[in-house]
């Protein structure tokens, strides 16, 4: 399967650049993957093993086994065998096709070319041949081989970008950079095949973001990390070409390391039905002893006065050992109480069901043609059973896109809509949206509906054009032009993308920027700006500036940031104006918008040289050298003029609001998990109405150690349990608590993940309405579903996009992975997919509901059918010297759960319906039975078993009680075995079908065929096996020969059946009506209304519009990275030919060579956030 | 994006068919009172009517059973010892018939206490020497297979071994000096298809030379072509009362038919009541084994032999049934009152 000789294991890696002997002396694996499982030598033995490694199958085979035993051997082998090798072979029919498939993609990717350098030439070489060792060339857009080591590039310091998509789901570029000596090497191919360079590192692993190793190259020593190497998986972005050099190849690559076994989940079903089939054996085996016993005191009392007389075998004659073999034969016989055929329907079901999903045209996303598809087919009664769900924020509530909606300049807001009588009005299709078609240069994509706005732009209002001006400077954005010279923006925030291009569009173009210089067209007007100091963002500071001066000299500072911050480095003269704004704030934040408040300050050169002064100063010490920054940033940021403030919408997918709504009343619990800032996260928990402003209590837990969390908890308790006091009895209390509007947002959760405190978290949370959960990791992510599956029991479900979902994903009962979008991963591992995630209302509420209703139907039935079964050989057993005597007929053993009553429990199974769709989701409580796991647990199980054995006591003493001493209508005997075999076999099918028939909600044609032909088949196959022709055949096999036809004629044989169904059936049906007519559950319920609705559909009850209100709070968010206004300063990301140093003033502020280091220094400190830090393409 | 049609390629989008919308055409049904109520009504009537119908009929059937077991006692004690294999034992038995049994009767000899049904016993057979295709294939009979010196043993398996042996005559005494011997028939009383596809002899003009080189079971008197030596056609496999026997029984305690009572004379209209007699050769044993066998004579009916089982069965489902019914239509019109006082 694997590399074939086992290797020791690897210490310490060691590879020589274009040295391939030298190399092959290690034997490291070449660049040839197998994903796949067998090849055609290997397939039976293989499969043939995983398969009996299967509880179910290898006591199938255990059965065979005994049955081969021909002292025990009750039943033909073929009564086993026939099934078994059936279930085997669509099994392995299955494996074989999904193997197939692996098969192909492994050939497509081993057979990808790439351009590898040999013996110093460039070669075309197919992936699986390339070693390591080889130095690899790539192009742009290519993607990556193996894990190399970047030794050169074409951009300059022998940078490269790569995208990491695959690997781990983030969209945004990542820069990579070579060894400085390595850079030098360039494209100059015979350097490169000069290099013997030898890499000694650290052995394969799994880690995606740490390298350790060292280069020898020409005597000397260069330490290697992570940031000088590229990873299989990964694409070549923005860089024509590089040169690598292969250390990992194949399956040492951190992306087939990282590709381990998904763990195998499983239902609650599952494990359900592993118990009760584990009770049955039980049971099987009590049965086994009581007929054992019964034999051995029957030998001794009448069996051994027979022997002689009957048979003289030996072997009976001590009935202690007779008693036994009786066991074991037994055990053969009611071994259909576990029938084979309950695993492969139960699979059967879940495909069916599966299909459906991937069918339904009401989870197909028509904008990107993705369907929804059910990745694992094993899981789908869990959607009915669904408590908590887990929820990502970005791209799954959200859909990433950021757009500029509203603002506020000067006091007056703009981008409210209103309609011709003046009231405000929700944005439609029909509001017709601002027309910027003067604008050759707008953004088609950007919509605005408030007329207003352009026309105070028109007016030349000052106070906007500064507005404007400010968006389109003060900011990181990096512009590029695309290949039809369409000017894009490359962002690194979406927030600052969302204000630049409203900018754009409303006529300030932010055309190029220099490290020195800013150009914006202005209302058509060219105007070069020069940027004379970069106040970065961060998160303390919750804002960032730029110092320009303008081409008239002035030199001014423009500020954007958090409401709350600014609005205290504001000028006295703003009070009033404050106020105004601070009320539109609120409003927009009431909203769920983030928002910005931005304002300038106009500065004389005298007071910015001194302060530019102490800036350099600040910069120049080693020792605390972030807090003078900080403090210097502090003294200029202040007495500055308020202009007013964004709103930014971060826009939800369709429908989340109405899902959010319809699956809380479902009683399932949302919890959101982020890796956000808090108040990203809080914004949306409002403006998807988890948030609202009646919930009396936010706790937000923040507390930066675990005793401080501890207080918070401690305190939230006491406001919770502190109401209690006033309620004398606990009733009360419980409602009380239940009226209570909850809302929670948890920051650095990571406190309350600790041991000591999961309790009280869990208790607190457990009780809130909502909760939110921010900056949490992906590791914590997955440690709260596992939290909550733990100490809650609770079937849990985790939904996300982003490869930093996939812990949660894979750790939850259910994973959903949002698709159609560019990273794949969290899809990859995920057990269904959709593209909206509105459709989550309909995978739970109709296909959910749907699939554990009708499994737990199945099986009901399936047991109650095996044990009305099986049963009667135990009866049969009292009155046939407990000799493991069928009843039936072996055929008729062998085909009665394969051929008579398989089809109508699967057409059950898989599309019985109690209640509609639409119903489905207009009355969410029907979802919680299977929450409350109602339909099938250990007591239905129980119901269930004794309605068997009552079936199976009226299939045996009825025909019992008819053919005790009788005589046929032309007075021959009917009395015989066969006669009574056929009886009671007839009347089995009989009534197991009128059973299925009241059962069955809904039938369709399919149940209708399935019902009757199963009793149809039943009848033919009946005689044609009792027929003359097959006997003079196979005499042995077939000895009924003449039998259905004779019994089948008379009268006496079909009263018995007669009376056989109608006192099996007869019970059920009359506590099923009392039970709907005393007890009626809410789907008996609805099912009235459904037959009242199918003559008139009433109007739908509970449209509920979502309700906003504006609330004091800020709604301040913005999503951005430190760091980047040092890399704009520096000039390194951009592409300019001649970067000497001139009289700028970034250059001699900042130690050119160290910036890298410092973005990527600060990419690791945020690297928890996973939060917005992504370039979105403009 | 690019749509597929636009690329010529055929839509993602399932198609809208009902199956795979979960959209087909379906019967709902409810188990609403009206259908509930009036099946079950219905349903008890005509169980009830059955019942006492099937009561009726059995009542009509005449009967009687004879248990010679112990009539017959030194015969029992006789047997009760291998060595007396060959001796004849015979045993009468005088009854009275107290009333006409018109019509149709039925002899039928009574095993209690014999397990045909037991498992290793009903598989010791081989259908296909019973075909008389290949007498020798003694294949699945075992212990019965061969006699000690390899002679394959026709018919094989224990259940041919077993067969019941004892003949039966029936004598009718119209007055105490005269004595008639009651004419039985011992043609069609096997299925048809056992006597002409389940058994057949070996194509042989001679049945003995057919069966030439097997043995005869070791509890048999006489070997298999000698069992009717009268009648060709009820000789060999084909012996009705052999087929009979191999027609093994569901259950320890059974009836199998014997002879039919021959309707001619003045046993024309069935069995006149008077005074009669059994006259029995006790060759088979069943004291060793605790054991009972007896003689019936009955009439049938439309629904068979005498057996009261299904005529209760059906009065008491049927009276079970409409029990239900009445008090699924108490608690029924007890809600509806419910409701309506609570709309009112």
């Amino acid at each position: 399967m694997f590399c074939g000789e086992k290797k020791l294991l690897e210490t310490e890696r060691r590879v020589k650049a274009n040295d391939r002997e030298f190399n092959e002396k290690f034997q490291y694996a070449t660049n040839r993957i197998h994903t796949s499982k067998y090849n055609i030598l290997t397939f039976l033995p293989i499969n043939l093993f995983e398969q009996f490694q299967r509880v179910a199958n290898a006591y199938f085979l255990f059965l065979l086994i005994l049955q081969l035993i021909p002292e025990i051997s009750s039943l033909s082998w073929f009564t086993t065998i026939v099934p078994l090798v059936l279930v085997l072979t669509i099994t392995a029919v299955k494996d074989a096709t999904d193997d197939y498939f692996r098969h192909k993609s492994d050939n497509q990717v081993n057979n990808r070319l790439s351009e590898v350098l040999i013996n110093g030439r460039l070669q075309s070489e197919k992936w699986m041949n390339v070693k390591a060792g080889d130095i690899i060339k790539l192009e742009n857009n290519q993607f990556v081989a193996a894990d190399l080591l970047l030794l050169s590039s074409s951009e300059p310091h022998g940078l490269c970008y790569i995208e990491t998509a695959e690997l781990d789901g983030e969209t945004n570029l990542k820069v990579r950079h070579a060894l400085p000596v390595t850079s030098e090497l360039g494209a100059d191919i015979s350097s490169l095949a000069k290099f013997d360079g030898i890499v000694a590192c650290e052995p394969p692993n799994n880690k995606l973001d740490k390298f350790t190793g060292d280069l020898s190259w020409k005597d000397n020593k260069y330490p290697l990390n992570n940031e000088k190497i590229i990873l299989r998986g990964c694409v070549l972005r923005n860089t024509s070409w590089c040169f690598g050099m292969v250390i990992f190849a194949g399956p040492d690559t951190k992306l087939m390391q990282n590709s381990g076994k998904t763990t195998f989940k499983r239902t609650s079903i599952d494990r359900l039905m592993n118990t009760l089939v584990l009770w049955i054996f039980g049971f099987l085996v009590c049965m086994g002893v009581i007929l054992a016993i019964g034999n051995s005191i029957w030998k001794h009392q009448v069996g051994d006065y027979f022997r002689a007389f009957l048979f003289q075998d030996e072997v009976g004659k001590n009935p202690i050992f007779s008693g036994f073999l009786t066991f074991w034969s037994y055990i053969i016989i009611l071994n259909t109480v576990v029938p084979i055929s309950l695993y492969v329907s139960v699979e059967v079901i879940r495909l069916g069901h599966s299909h459906f999903i991937n069918w339904d045209r009401k989870m197909y996303y028509a904008k990107k043609e993705t369907l929804a598809e059910a990745r694992t087919t094993t899981l789908n009664e869990e959607l009915g059973q669904i408590e908590y769900i887990f929820s990502d924020k970005t791209g799954t509530l959200t859909q990433n896109i950021m757009t500029f909606n509203k603002c506020s300049i000067n006091g007056r807001t703009y981008g409210e809509v209103y309609d011709d009588l003046g009231r405000k009005t929700e944005i439609n299709e029909k509001t017709k949206p601002v027309d910027f078609s003067f604008n050759p240069q707008a953004d088609s994509k950007f919509q605005f509906y408030d007329h207003s706005l352009i026309e105070s732009i028109k007016l030349g209002d000052p106070k906007v054009y500064e507005f404007f001006r400010l968006l389109a400077l003060c900011h990181t954005v990096m512009p590029e032009e695309n290949n039809e010279g369409k000017l894009i923006y490359q962002v690194q925030s979406p927030d600052e993308g969302a204000l630049v291009t409203a900018a754009r569009n409303f006529g300030f173009i932010f055309k190029s920027r220099t490290p020195e210089t800013i150009t914006v067209e202005e209302m058509g007007k060219i105007v070069t700006y020069q940027l004379l100091a970069f106040l970065d963002f961060n998160n303390i500071r919750k804002r960032m500036s730029v110092i320009v001066r303008n081409p008239e000299g002035q030199i001014k500072l423009y500020c954007k940031g958090a409401d709350t911050i600014l609005f205290e480095k504001l000028h006295s003269s703003n009070e009033e104006l404050m106020t105004v704004t601070s009320d539109h704030l609120s409003e927009f934040g009431g909203e769920g918008l983030r928002t910005l408040a931005i304002a300038y300050r106009n500065l004389n050169e005298e007071y910015f040289k001194e302060w530019f002064k102490l800036l350099e100063e600040a910069n120049r010490v080693f020792d605390k050298r972030d807090e003078r920054v900080a403090a210097a940033y502090e003294e200029i940021e202040r007495d500055m003029m308020l202009l007013g403030a964004t709103a930014i919408e971060d826009k939800l997918q369709d429908g989340v609001i109405e899902t959010i709504t319809n699956l809380s009343l479902a009683n399932i619990k949302i919890w959101v998990l982020t890796g956000d800032k808090q108040e990203t996260a809080m914004n949306i928990g409002y403006s998807c109405n988890m948030l609202t402003d009646d919930m009396n209590e936010v706790f937000i837990l923040s507390g930066h150690t675990a005793a401080e969390v501890w207080e918070e908890l401690k305190k939230a308790k006491e406001i919770l349990f502190g109401r209690s006091t006033g309620f004398t009895n606990g009733y009360a209390f419980c409602e009380k608590l239940q009226e209570l509007k909850l809302g929670s947002t948890i920051e650095e959760t990571g406190y309350a993940l600790e041991a000591n405190l999961q309790n009280e978290f869990l208790e607190i949370a457990c009780i809130c309405k909502t909760v939110i959960c921010c900056r949490v990791t992906p590791l914590q992510k997955a440690q709260v579903v596992e939290l909550v599956k733990k100490h809650r029991k609770a079937v849990t479900l985790a939904i996300g996009d982003g490869a930093n979902d996939i812990s949660m994903i894979k750790s939850a009962h259910i994973g959903v992975g949002i698709s159609g979008q560019e990273g794949m991963q969290a899809v990859l591992a995920s057990d269904y997919s959709f593209a909206q995630f509105r459709y989550l209302q309909r995978l739970l509420l109709v296909h959910g509901r749907w699939s554990y209703f009708r499994m737990c139907k199945f099986l009901c039935y399936f047991f109650y059918k095996n044990f009305a079964f099986t049963l009667v050989h135990f009866w049969f057993g009292f009155f046939c010297g407990f000799s493991a005597q069928t009843v039936y007929d072996q055929w008729f053993i062998t085909l009665f759960n394969i051929v008579y009553t398989s089809l109508p429990v699967l057409a059950m199974g898989i599309f019985d319906q109690d209640v509609n769709e639409q119903n489905s989701m207009d009355y969410p409580n029907l979802y919680g039975p299977g929450q409350l796991n109602l339909l099938f647990n250990k007591r239905k199980f129980f119901i269930c078993i004794a309605h068997g054995v009552y079936t199976s006591f009226a299939l045996f003493f009825i025909p019992y009680g008819a053919f005790y001493n009788v005589a046929g209508e032309d007075g021959k005997h009917i009395a015989d075995y066969q006669s009574f075999a056929v009886t009671i076999a007839t009347s089995l099918v009989i009534v197991v079908s009128v059973q299925i028939a009241l059962d069955t909600s809904y039938w369709t044609v399919i149940n209708h065929v399935f019902i009757w032909g199963s009793i149809a088949v039943y009848f033919s196959i009946l005689f044609t096996m009792h027929s003359d022709g097959i006997f003079d055949i196979f005499p042995n096999q077939f000895p009924f020969v003449g039998n259905a036809r004779h019994s089948l004629s008379q009268k006496n044989i079909w009263l018995v059946i007669l009376l056989t169904t109608v006192v099996s059936v007869m019970p059920v049906i009359t506590f099923r009506f009392l039970k709907v007519v005393l007890y009626p559950t809410l789907s008996d319920q609805v099912r009235q209304l459904q037959k009242a609705q199918d003559k008139a559909r009433p109007l739908r009850g509970h449209k509920r519009q979502p309700r906003r209100t504006s609330s004091r709070r800020s709604g301040y968010a913005f999503a951005h990275q430190e760091g980047y206004g040092e890399l704009i300063t520096s000039g390194k990301n951009m592409r300019v030919k001649n970067l000497h140093p001139t009289s700028g003033l970034g250059k001699t502020m900042y130690n050119s060579t160290s910036w890298i280091e410092n973005l990527c220094k600060k990419t690791t400190d945020t690297v928890n956030s996973f939060s917005l830090d992504r370039t979105v393409k403009l | 994006m690019k749509s597929r049609k636009s690329r010529g390629l055929p839509s993602k989008m399932p198609d809208n068919t009902a199956f795979k919308q979960q959209q087909l055409p379906a019967w709902r049904p409810h188990l609403t009172p009206r259908t509930v109520l009036s099946g079950f009504f219905t349903t008890g009537a005509f169980f009830l009517g059955m019942g006492i119908l099937l009561i009726l009929s059995a009542k009509s059937i005449k009967e009687i059973e004879i248990t010679y077991t112990d009539i017959c006692s030194n015969c029992s004690k006789l047997r009760e010892n291998a060595s007396n294999f060959y001796k004849e034992c015979n045993c009468s038995i005088h009854f009275i018939i107290p009333e006409k049994m018109p019509g149709n009767v039925y002899m039928y000899y009574k095993l209690h206490n014999f397990y045909q049904n037991y498992h290793q016993y009903i598989m010791s057979r081989n259908n296909r020497q019973l075909l008389g295709e290949d007498i020798t294939n003694v294949e699945n009979c075992a212990p019965f297979q061969r006699t000690s010196n390899g002679i394959p043993i026709v018919p094989c398996g224990a259940i041919a071994n077993s067969m019941f042996n004892d003949t039966i005559l029936l004598s009718y005494y119209p007055n105490s000096s005269t004595r008639i011997n009651v004419p039985l028939l011992s043609s069609d009383i096997t299925w048809w298809t056992d006597k002409h596809v389940k058994f057949q002899n070996p194509k042989s003009s001679n049945l003995s030379s057919a069966f030439a080189g097997t043995a005869k079971p070791p509890y048999w008197r006489k070997p298999i072509y000698q069992l009717d030596q009268e009648n060709p056609e009820n000789n060999g496999f084909l012996n009705s009362d052999f087929i009979v026997w191999m027609r093994a029984a569901a259950l320890p305690t059974f009836k199998k038919l014997y002879r039919r009572i021959h309707r001619i004379q003045q046993f024309a209209d069935g069995l006149p009541a008077g005074n009669y007699s059994f006259d029995i050769a006790y060759n088979f044993p069943v004291t060793v084994f605790k054991g009972e066998k007896g003689i019936v004579l009955s009439t049938v009916t439309w629904s068979g032999g005498k057996n009261f089982f299904l005529g209760i069965a059906y009065t008491v489902t049927g009276a079970m049934t409409w029990l239900a019914a009445f008090s699924m239509m108490a608690v029924h019109l007890k809600l509806k009152k419910k409701q309506e006082s609570l709309q009112h």
